[in-house]
Formats: structure tokens, C-alpha cells, sequence
């Protein structure tokens, strides 16, 4: 039946690039019906990978998030504030192996641990030495080495415009008021507070009406405009049917009621409705955020709780999908292995990173562990990173997204492989 | 068989949706966007400035597009009264860096946001006010780089607006010498010992020859020594922010620059001789001209052969002239074939929200509600990271169209705070009765004018005939800014 259109199709079909089939793809993952016949599931992205970036701002103590119990000199540093060796009894760490153990308000993430879907690598950072939140936060999310690298833009945006560009309208999404500057210079980027946010701004008895007679405006049009039109015409109504109240997560899932937990119950609801989502950017900076420069004990343990609770329940929520999806955790910096005189730690350089779920190599924390001896320990007694947090993330386009454009995203970075993503 | 874009998209849509999208065989739709060559005036308007205000279509007819140029290409005239009260409540448009300092960088970036928004939809010097948004994009600094935002503003009065349809070798010194760009291209971290190339580098590249221009890595290496030295004034109680040349920093070694031998008493002297040696390159012409026509032609359009013809001719108006006359390739550009009748090219959110506003004879603050909008589209003036500017091809703004569908439904609602319209009364002052003839003159065009036909049609399925609330009145004409049509030009 298509026969007749050749000749007029011929120069399409010369342009029909591995973008164009992406397009195609995902108008097909927008189908509302979302009825999937055997062509259109042919057209959907090869690899309907999903990216999850949560920032932890503020610093977050990767010391007392995954201890490394195995070194004195870690309590020694920390004579209130170290997290207790493995054992039974409350307040116990978990034993992740012979030197690292989790922080037990990280419960809820340790069957993970035991199952491989989670990774973790330890001193693990940027080369920026400032120390100060602004530089080192902008520093990462500009995919620098250092502060002092003048390199502009988001790594996300990069690769975003390295890989070309699809035109699915919620390819990219961040959960915040603002675009993180890890997506500064992505065009196409959405950032929303909330996935009812994502609507046409009319009265609710008048939605339909403006929807149907958008969707007769941009029927008539055959340009690359309107066909984006019609896109976000597909992603609206299919998000239509989201209600915080009413969208319950699946399999029993439970989030907290956190900013962390309502937006990753938001991601995974996007996953489940196949609306062409590759890179969700969330912040985990509910209670003030993870400077925890003063009595770090009750606030550190109510960031951790949320966290765990929230990756946890993500992963039961996504359920099956779970193969496509990755998240991954990053911060700033650490904090001092040394307690200061307000029960709290002042900023540091090395930390953790966090991988769950798909094509994660878990069950293992990674590291080029260089020890908490006097010697070992940079400027006023921190962490030394011996993991360039790049590598990690390098790893992860490559495994995850099918990056082949690295290079661009992270120019200069010196490769060296991590083994978290298999 | 394998299937096409267009095709599967018609399938799908007659399967799934339902949308009336054409199936890939219904004979040939228009590959092109959507064009409205109906009234040559309006046309003009629309795509030599933002897009005509009520009432100046039928100005530029009996003006004539020639005089009309003549004087857009010359602005020396005034401003109109509301603009400049506007602009004199914004600190940014009269203070130095130096007096901003205690300022939170967001703020100076706001304001300059806000100046730029006014200027462009209350100025009737709109040739200019484009080529504002032109060379803010050519010469682009990133308003979160380190310190660069105090001195934007200055950059953009010095600068950019100063120069806009000057002389670009002026406008080039200028921007040279201005901190702004020193700092957002780490120049300030140059010396001697250690030449910094990343402005040496996006000169050459961007803002002079481009990157197919004949220079070579050792070029950009050379350029980068004759430029050291130039930083900016951080003394005690000195105007802190503005250009210095620092001699001990300076390279005074020769160097060799595209085959100039440059070695000057004077150190500043040196970064001014390899100004004076890009400005007169004949490949610095052909970058801009060919930049200028995509950015009045469209990208696409220049695959053509007339069109490449047309890069020459503008080429040549620059090296014609002894200034480096900006206004001279414009007159090429704007007196072409191409541009009266070539096909549509694509507005960018900024081009879409001023000529919204334009069109609706609209009152605007410029402020945080209006300017959320363009964020929401993804194109706040002065926060692209890159120095190359804005992307123009359409695909680039695909993220945009439920910004832009809630920017025309909240401006025609009047919901955005510190901007209003009073559509019925505009309707009114056009003599647009009925929701026909308004249809057309949201476009600038007369009632039942040609090449509508099809969006009146599809509007007049989902609204009255004759709006009479404010409600009725909003729904027509936010159809209109939402339609593919509003986005071309």
C-alpha cells in the first residue's frame, strides 16, 4: 500500500539517519493507545535505556555512608560520630566486605548490595580542591576536572547534543524549579517540580477542547515543528492520566514523602508509560541539604533514611523494567575524616558514588582505597580521590546509553576503567 | 519495505491517535513550513524585525520597504517614551561592574534579560534589535561563567547594541577589549609564561574566520601569545572590571600570525594588529555573511545554489567597504530574492514570545513572570554555556512547544503578571470583526487575506464565530500563537 510513495519519499529516505529512526520510534513509545503492533515495536529506540542522576548537595559524608571499618584511624578520627562495626545490635553497620560496611540507615539498600544490583564506588571525586560547594557542585555538573577547567555546559547537555538530538518531548527530564547546570545548553530539556506541571496551563474543563483543537492545528503541517507538536501532543496525553493522588506505585512500593521519593515515584512512572525518558535529573536535598557541618548524627541518619527508603522503593516500584534503568548517586565532595568540635565534619574531597539496576556490576565496592593514615590524607585531613568521579559516569554512557562520543562529553578526562557497569 | 518517518508517523497516528494527520500517500503535503507570502509587507516585517505591531504594516506600505531600510539601517532616532522609563528603573542599563559588585549575579543577569526583552518588543529600531539578538549569540558570554555576568551588561551597551549595525571591526575591538568576554574565555588567566588559548581559539573560530577559515593549531597558539596581557583592572580603588593591559604579563617575543609577522613596541599593540589582520581576511566575510543569512534565511536554505551565490554577494559588500559595514550586508541580505520570497524560516522562543507580544500590542514588565517562560522554552538571553550561541536549527528547539503553547495561552488569558493585553479592544483598532478577519490580524494580515485559509478553518471548528467575552477572545487568539503557522516566518 505504500508502493505509490517512493519517488516522492526518496530524498526522506536518504536523510533517514539514526536520528530520524529514532524519532520514528518514539512517536511510537508516545502512542497513547500504546497498543504496541509488531512495526511499531520495531521502531522503538534499540536501547530504551533510562539514566537516573541524583545529586546529593551539600557534601555528602561517603565516610560514614559506607564505612570502612577496617581502618583504626577511622575511629580514631571519629569518636562519636563513627558508625559502630558489623554485627547484631542496633546501630550496627552492615558488612559489605573485608573493609566496607554500610550505614545502617542505608538498610533498605543492603539486600541490593547482596543481590549485585548495587555498586559502590568509594573515594571516588573531582580534582577540584576549592572545597567550596559552588565550585565543586558546578565543576561536576560541567563534567570539569576541576574548577579551574573552563569547560561550559552540562555533561548531560553534551551528550545530549553529541548523540543528536531525539525530538521526544520527555527524553529529559529534571525533577527541580531550575535546570541543574548538568543540562545547561540542552535545548530540548524539561524541568519540571512535578509531573502534573507537564500540562497545558487551561482550566481542567477545558483541557480536552484546547487538546483536540491543537491536535487539529498541528495535523495539517509537515514540518519538523509540527511534528514535534504532535509529539508533545502524544507525551500530554499520555501523562493525562497522572494524579499524585491517584497513581499509586506498583508492587507495593512505599516512598517516603520526599521531595527524593515523590520525584523517583515520578520517574517511575514515566518508565512505565514508555514516553521515550533516557536522563532523569532528581536532587536529594530535603532537611537542609548534606552540609552537615554541626550535630551531623540525627540530621545525617533522616538524609540516609530517605535515600534508602527512596532507591528501594523505586527499584520495587519499577519492578521488571529495572533492566533498562540506572541510577546513579553522586555528590560535591566528602567530608573530613576527622570530627570537628560540633559533632558534625567540615568539607572534604573524596566520597561515594552509588550505581543501581540495570548493568551494574554490583555486590561490590570499588575502590583504589588509599587508606586514613596521617600521611595519606590531602590538605587538612581528607579523603585523597583516587577515582575520578568521569570514569564512573563515562562507564555508565557508554554501557547504558550507547555512548560513542565520551570524548566529547568529558574532553581530556584520562580513561581508566572502574568495572562497575558490566 | 523500510518505513519512513513520515510515513510510520502517518500510520501510527491513523491507528493510534486518531489525529487527522494526511497518510503518507495522500499526494504531496508541503515538505516546507508553513509560508505567508500573501502580503509582501507583513512578510518583510516579520522577517527583517520581530514581527510588525498593529498598525505598522500599513505604515511600511506607504513608507515604502526601501526608506523604511534606509532608516532602520541608520537608528539613530529616539526611543519611545514608555521604553525609556522603563529602561532607566533597570540598574544594569547605566551602572559599571564595579558598581555591581555587591549585586547577586542573578539579578544582573534578570535585568539584562529584561532589557533585552524590551528593547526588542517596544523598539521600532527592530533591524537593530535583531541584530542585537545576532551578535549576543555571535559574541556569546555565559552569564554563570565565574564574574563574567557584572560586566554583561556593559558588554551588551558597548558592545553589542552600540555596533549592532555598525561597523564590525569596531564592534570587534570592542569586544575584545571587553571584560565580559576576557573573563568568560579565561583570557585573565593568560600570561607570558603560560598562554591561555581559549579566547585566541573561539576567536579565530567564531567570531572571526570560522573554522574551515585557513588558520592552523600554531595559528591559534601565536594568537594567544599576542593576546597576553590583556586582562581587566582588579586594583585597589581603581574601576575594578574594566580592560587593562598588563606589559608583565605580556609576551614580547615575535610571533607569526596567518603569515604577519607581529612584533610591536607596544605590547598592546599586538593582540590590535591580529584584530586588524582577521577583520580584513576575506574568510572573516564569508563566516559572517554566511552566519547572517542563516540567521536571516534559515540553515537549510543555503544548500542552494542561488543562496550560496547570495553568501558572496554579502561577503563582498563587507570587504567593499572601508568600516566593515554591517548595515551594507544587510541591505544585500534584505533586498534579495531570497529573503523576500525564500521559504520560512523558524522562530526561536526569544523570536517567539517578542513577536507575540508585538502582535498583541502588548504592555510588558520584562520581568521574572515573562521571562520564566523563555526558560521554560529553553532560551534565557545570556545563559547558553557555549560561545557559539543559540542553536538556529529548528530540531534544536523541538523540548519548546508546551512552553510555548502556555506562554500564548496565559499571555492571551492575561495571566502573566506585569504583562497585559486587551484583545477585544485590539480587535477593535484593527477593525477585525468576527473571528475571521482576527485571525488574520494577529498575522499582520488583512481580513480574508490568502494563505490562512486552512488555519482559519481548523480554528473556526473549536471556537465562535464571533467572540464576545474575554474568555471567547482569549481562545481565538491563543490558537493563533499556538499554531505552526505563528512559529515561521
Amino acid at each position: 500500500m505504500l508502493k505509490g510513495c517512493e519517488s516522492y519519499h526518496v530524498a526522506e529516505q536518504r536523510m533517514l539517519t539514526r536520528r530520524a529512526f529514532v524519532v520514528g520510534g518514539l512517536i511510537g513509545a508516545a502512542m497513547w493507545a500504546s497498543r504496541k503492533t509488531a512495526f511499531a515495536q520495531a521502531l522503538v529506540r534499540e536501547n530504551g535505556n533510562v539514566i537516573v542522576v541524583v545529586f546529593l548537595r551539600g557534601g555528602a559524608d561517603g565516610l560514614n555512608m559506607v564505612v570502612p571499618y577496617g581502618e583504626d584511624n577511622y575511629y580514631k578520627a571519629r569518636p562519636t560520630l563513627a558508625v559502630p562495626t558489623p554485627g547484631s545490635g542496633i546501630g550496627r553497620s552492615l558488612k559489605l566486605d573485608d573493609m566496607f560496611a554500610l550505614n545502617p540507615d542505608l538498610s533498605p539498600l543492603y539486600p541490593l548490595f547482596q543481590n549485585g544490583e548495587l555498586g559502590i564506588v568509594h573515594a571516588v571525586g573531582s580534582y577540584d580542591r576549592t572545597r567550596s560547594h559552588f565550585e565543586a557542585m558546578s565543576a561536576m555538573e560541567r563534567g570539569a576536572r576541576d574548577d579551574r577547567e573552563g569547560q561550559d555546559g552540562g555533561w548531560l547537555a553534551r551528550h545530549l547534543l553529541a548523540s543528536g538530538g531525539a525530538s521526544a518531548p520527555m527524553r529529559t527530564v529534571a525533577f527541580a524549579s531550575t535546570m541543574p547546570e548538568s543540562l545547561a545548553g540542552a535545548t530540548q530539556a524539561v524541568a519540571i517540580e512535578s509531573l502534573a506541571d507537564y500540562r497545558l496551563n487551561v482550566p481542567d474543563d477545558e483541557r480536552s477542547a484546547t487538546h483536540a483543537a491543537l491536535t487539529d492545528l498541528y495535523a495539517r503541517h509537515d514540518d519538523v515543528f509540527a511534528e514535534a507538536g504532535r509529539n508533545t501532543l502524544n507525551a500530554l496525553q499520555s501523562l493525562r492520566s497522572y494524579d499524585p493522588a491517584t497513581s499509586k506505585p506498583e508492587n507495593g512500593a512505599a516512598y517516603p514523602d520526599t521531595r527524593l521519593g515523590q520525584a523517583l515515584a515520578q520517574v517511575a512512572y514515566l518508565v512505565r508509560q514508555d514516553v521515550g525518558l533516557e536522563i532523569a535529573c532528581l536532587d536529594a536535598a530535603d532537611r537542609g541539604g548534606w552540609d552537615t557541618h554541626v550535630a551531623q548524627g540525627p540530621w545525617l541518619a533522616g538524609l540516609l533514611d530517605d535515600v534508602g527508603k527512596s532507591l528501594a522503593a523505586f527499584r520495587r516500584d519499577v519492578g521488571r523494567e529495572m533492566s533498562r534503568v540506572t541510577v546513579v548517586v553522586q555528590t560535591e565532595f566528602g567530608r573530613r575524616v576527622a570530627e570537628n568540635s560540633g559533632y558534625g565534619t567540615d568539607h572534604g574531597r573524596g566520597s561515594v558514588m552509588l550505581a543501581l539496576g540495570g548493568g551494574v556490576g554490583g555486590g561490590r565496592v570499588v575502590a583504589d582505597w588509599p587508606g586514613l593514615s596521617d600521611e595519606i590524607l590531602e590538605g587538612p585531613g581528607d579523603l585523597p580521590v583516587t577515582t575520578d568521579y568521569r570514569n564512573v559516569l563515562s562507564e555508565m554512557l557508554e554501557r547504558r546509553l550507547g555512548s560513542s562520543t565520551v570524548g566529547e562529553v568529558f574532553p581530556g578526562l584520562e580513561r581508566k576503567a572502574v568495572g562497575l557497569f558490566v | 519495505m523500510k518505513l519512513t518517518r513520515r510515513q510510520t508517523l502517518g500510520l501510527l497516528a491513523g491507528a493510534g491517535a486518531g489525529a487527522a494527520v494526511a497518510s503518507g500517500c495522500g499526494g504531496p503535503q508541503p515538505l516546507a513550513a508553513p509560508t505567508l507570502a500573501s502580503d509582501p509587507d507583513a512578510r518583510f516585517l516579520n522577517r527583517a524585525g520581530f514581527g510588525p505591531r498593529p498598525g505598522e504594516v500599513e505604515a511600511l506600505r506607504k513608507t515604502g520597504r526601501k526608506k523604511w531600510l534606509d532608516e532602520q539601517l541608520d537608528p539613530t532616532g529616539s526611543e519611545p517614551f514608555e521604553l525609556g522609563l522603563r529602561l532607566s528603573r533597570l540598574e544594569v542599563t547605566h551602572l559599571q561592574a564595579w558598581e555591581l559588585r555587591d549585586w547577586p549575579k542573578s539579578d544582573i543577569v534578570r535585568q539584562a534579560q529584561q532589557t533585552d526583552l524590551l528593547y526588542a518588543s517596544l523598539s521600532p529600531w527592530q533591524v537593530r534589535e535583531r541584530m542585537v539578538d545576532f551578535w549576543t549569540n555571535h559574541f556569546n558570554i555565559y552569564g554563570n561563567k565565574g564574574l563574567a555576568a557584572y560586566r554583561i551588561p556593559t558588554d551588551q551597551r558597548e558592545v553589542v547594541r552600540k555596533h549592532a549595525v555598525g561597523s564590525f571591526p569596531a564592534m570587534l575591538n570592542a569586544s575584545a577589549k571587553s571584560t565580559a568576554m576576557l573573563l568568560y574565555l579565561d583570557q585573565q588567566a593568560s600570561h607570558w609564561g603560560q598562554p591561555n588559548e581559549n579566547y585566541a581559539r573561539e576567536l579565530l573560530e567564531l567570531h572571526t574566520l570560522g573554522v574551515d577559515g585557513g588558520y592552523t593549531q600554531e595559528d591559534v597558539m601565536e594568537v594567544a601569545r599576542c593576546f597576553t596581557g590583556w586582562t581587566e583592572e582588579r586594583g585597589f580603588l581603581r574601576p575594578r572590571g574594566s580592560f587593562r593591559f598588563d606589559p608583565d604579563l605580556h609576551d614580547t617575543r615575535p610571533k607569526s600570525v596567518l603569515g604577519n609577522r607581529v612584533h610591536n613596541e607596544d605590547g598592546v599593540k599586538d593582540g590590535e594588529q591580529v584584530l586588524a589582520i582577521l577583520v580584513r581576511h576575506p574568510s572573516t566575510a564569508k563566516h559572517l555573511a554566511r552566519k547572517m543569512c542563516e540567521y536571516f534565511l534559515g540553515a537549510e536554505s543555503l544548500e542552494s545554489k542561488v543562496e550560496s551565490a547570495l553568501v558572496e554577494r554579502v561577503a563582498e559588500s563587507y570587504l567593499e567597504s572601508p568600516t566593515g559595514d554591517i548595515a551594507r550586508m544587510l541591505r544585500t541580505i534584505f533586498t534579495s530574492d531570497a529573503f523576500l520570497n525564500g521559504a520560512p524560516t523558524f522562530k526561536r522562543p526569544f523570536d517567539f514570545v517578542v513577536s507575540s507580544l508585538r502582535a498583541l500590542d502588548a504592555t510588558t514588565d520584562g520581568n521574572k513572570p515573562v521571562l520564566r517562560h523563555l526558560e521554560q522554552m529553553g532560551q534565557p538571553s545570556h545563559m547558553w554555556p557555549m560561545p557559539d550561541g543559540y542553536p538556529i536549527s529548528p530540531e534544536a528547539w523541538n523540548g519548546s512547544v508546551l512552553g510555548r503553547w502556555n506562554f500564548a495561552i496565559e499571555l492571551c488569558r492575561d495571566e502573566i503578571s506585569g504583562t497585559s493585553v486587551n484583545l477585544s479592544s485590539l480587535a477593535e483598532r484593527y477593525g477585525a470583526k468576527g473571528r475571521d478577519a482576527w485571525v488574520s490580524a494577529v498575522f499582520g494580515l488583512s481580513a480574508g487575506a490568502a494563505g490562512l485559509d486552512a488555519l482559519r478553518d481548523a480554528i473556526a471548528k473549536h471556537t465562535k464565530a464571533a467572540p464576545k467575552s474575554k474568555k471567547e477572545w482569549a481562545e481565538v487568539t491563543a490558537l493563533c500563537l499556538c499554531s505552526p503557522e505563528f512559529q515561521w516566518r
